[in-house]
């Protein structure tokens, strides 16, 4: 008797503490989601919604050459720009976290925030006049005579939409590769090397596999959010950069055609957990073919 | 502790609706820019201060605005919202006996009757046509829209990322002048050119001064634009030029303000605003200052040839294509047909 009534208030504290977040998680999260899935079956005719099930939505999104260009298009620019932050993003963790002197990292961390103590919005608009005709690049080349006319495939292009888009994510890479550089225990470095590893070999065995979780991390965090990312493609992607998410928006509203956006958004997640898996699976057998899992 | 927090929540929630906490106060969804004063001074005269705005940076955002419910008095669409706003239930019709200059209004407020009932106040308008940087390109080339079509110019264009405006153009560019009279094959053929002049665009411009930048630049050098931007820009001595007389002709628009639905305030306040804008002291304001035309088309006629020249706004003797109501299947169409040209397809 008195067990059980433990049990429960156990049971109810758990209960308790989790309900919060799970209401929260249900009502912002699962209940958009389903009412997206639902509304994915559905059509609609200029202003009305048709609630007969069908598959048409999806069959369009997946058949219709824009709408796979433009997935395939995202997916490019996001790995793109997955691997250039994360490519810069390693070694500045590197030295951060083993080069550094222990009285600077607090200083450097707080020197990696930078950027976003300008918004989003205001960086996006940075680039356009980094970038822009007769912007700073191009100034700065045609006065030091490199170039006579303006570069045109710097700006309102995919190029432009990577740069912009490299740049917003970088912190965002530096830092869950610190962090877990961070706990890398040392003396295993100094054990490589008593064992006759060189620095590189030392890396390759050590530092690498015990910092592939920060990596993962960071792809992670970089490639979700970029592959759908909207502002940036319709602001520096002139008429050739423009992403999925901005044929989903035009669906919600200018197109009158719920069903199809909603289709389409669910498509792009399907898209994404599915790269997203297929790598973490890839870097799951790395790290057991180097004994790190 | 919770007395305190409770009433500071209450106090920033008072303070984030203003619509509750001066419930006598007109609510307007208005374009961005729109709050200028100078439109309404009468109003502003009568009740001692602006009404209260709501901006929205396109029709279909003001469009889903109202739709999810929110609450306002009185907005400011452009002609093609009008009947699909009226289909979605927003808009009621306006008491024409409650405007007191309704019969200065401009013609074209018979487009925005709906079963004999009137549901738009058009206020401004203004035109969409060629404009060029005359010290960028060969002006004698300009005087046909097929220059958007020239590999010269490839690169060099920015056409509007309204649709609109662009089928306006693509329309006007294939030989039609009445597009609530073109069919399904003039439809294409204008979608096909659309898809010919793309490769040279180098952006399509959401919004005047998004144009006006790139045409200060040098980016784009020939547009087809508001004759706000060239307006402003020849204002700030840059060497632009707009042409309304090309071959093909030039397009107009017309934006106004509707009756909305179920409005928090009495019906009293917006037909002050209405009629504080239809004065003719509104109309010498929007022409002088904006480059726009205005909805009282006595006050405007009454501003001279010569004002309404040196804005673009006097009359032409090249084809208009005015940008009338069209049927909503026909602007579906075009809607995603621009979308795909625009993705490339």
């Amino acid at each position: 008797m008195m067990k059980r009534l433990q049990l429960d208030s156990d049971a109810r504290r758990g209960l308790s503490q989790i309900s919060l977040p799970l209401a929260f998680s249900v009502l912002l999260l699962a209940a958009p989601l389903a009412i997206l899935l639902a509304m994915s079956f559905w059509t609609q005719d200029f202003l009305t919604l048709d609630r007969t099930f069908t598959l048409a939505n999806f069959k369009e999104a997946w058949t219709s050459p824009v709408y796979r260009t433009l997935m395939l298009r995202s997916l490019k620019i996001s790995i793109i720009v997955t691997v250039l932050t994360v490519g810069l993003a390693y070694p500045a963790a590197y030295y951060m976290s083993f080069v550094a002197p222990n009285n600077r990292k607090a200083l450097l961390v707080f020197l990696i925030t930078i950027p976003f103590w300008t918004s989003y919005l205001m960086r996006i608009f940075l680039w356009k006049v980094i970038l822009g005709f007769n912007g700073v690049v191009n100034g700065s080349l045609m006065g030091l005579g490199i170039i006579d006319a303006p570069l045109d495939w710097i700006s309102y292009n995919q190029f432009a939409v990577v740069i912009t888009l490299s740049h917003a994510w970088l912190p965002f890479a530096v830092l869950p590769i610190f962090v877990v550089m961070e706990k890398v225990n040392r003396s295993y470095l100094e054990a490589a090397q008593d064992l006759g590893d060189t620095p590189f070999q030392r890396f390759l065995r050590i530092t690498l596999p015990l910092s592939m979780p920060g990596v993962v991390a960071a792809t992670l965090i970089v490639f979700i959010p970029t592959i759908g990312d909207y502002v940036t493609p319709r602001l520096v992607g002139g008429p050739d950069g423009l992403m999925i998410a901005n044929m989903i928006e035009i669906q919600f509203k200018n197109a009158n055609n719920a069903p199809l956006g909603a289709a389409l958004a669910l498509s792009a997640l399907v898209l994404v957990s599915s790269v997203a898996g297929i790598y973490v699976w890839l870097n799951r057998r790395y790290l057991q073919s180097e004994g790190a899992a | 502790m919770l007395k305190t927090l409770k009433r500071t929540t209450t106090a920033i929630a008072v303070a984030a609706m203003p619509s509750l906490a001066a419930a006598q106060e007109l609510i307007v969804l208005d374009w961005s820019g729109y709050e200028d004063p100078g439109f309404i001074g009468a109003y502003i005269e009568a009740h001692g201060g602006t009404p209260n705005y709501s901006f929205f940076g396109e029709e279909e955002e003001a469009f889903q605005k109202l739709r999810a419910g929110f609450e306002v008095d009185v907005a400011h669409p452009c002609s093609q919202s009008v009947s699909k706003w009226q289909l979605a239930g927003l808009i009621e019709p306006l008491d024409t006996s409650r405007i007191d200059r309704w019969d200065d209004v401009n013609e074209v407020k018979e487009s925005f009757a709906i079963d004999g009932e009137y549901y738009m106040l058009p206020t401004d308008w203004g035109t969409t046509s060629l404009v060029y940087r005359t010290d960028l390109v060969d002006a004698s080339k300009m005087d046909s829209l097929q220059v958007f079509l020239d590999p010269e110019y490839a690169g060099r264009v920015s056409l509007p990322n309204n649709v609109d405006d662009i089928y306006a153009l693509a329309f006007l560019a294939t030989g039609v002048t009445d597009w609530t009279e073109a069919t399904q094959e003039q439809f294409e053929a204008a979608s096909a050119w659309l898809r010919q002049a793309h490769p040279n665009v180098v952006t399509y411009w959401a919004d005047g001064a998004e144009l006006a930048q790139l045409m200060t630049t040098g980016e784009a050098s020939v547009a087809w634009a508001w004759n706000e931007t060239p307006t402003t820009l020849i204002g700030e001595g840059v060497p632009v030029a707009i042409n309304r007389e090309a071959t093909e002709g030039s397009s107009t628009w017309f934006c106004g303000y509707v009756n909305v639905v179920d409005g928090p305030n009495s019906e009293d306040l917006m037909y002050d605003f209405l009629n504080a804008w239809m004065e003719p002291a509104s109309a010498e304001y929007i022409v002088n200052e904006w480059g726009y035309g205005h909805g009282n088309q006595t006050a405007v006629a009454a501003l001279g040839a010569e004002t309404l020249d040196g804005v673009g706004l006097g009359p032409v003797s090249a084809p208009v294509l005015a940008q009338a109501p069209l049927d909503n299947q026909m602007r579906e169409q075009m809607i995603v047909e621009f979308e795909n040209i625009k993705a490339g397809f």
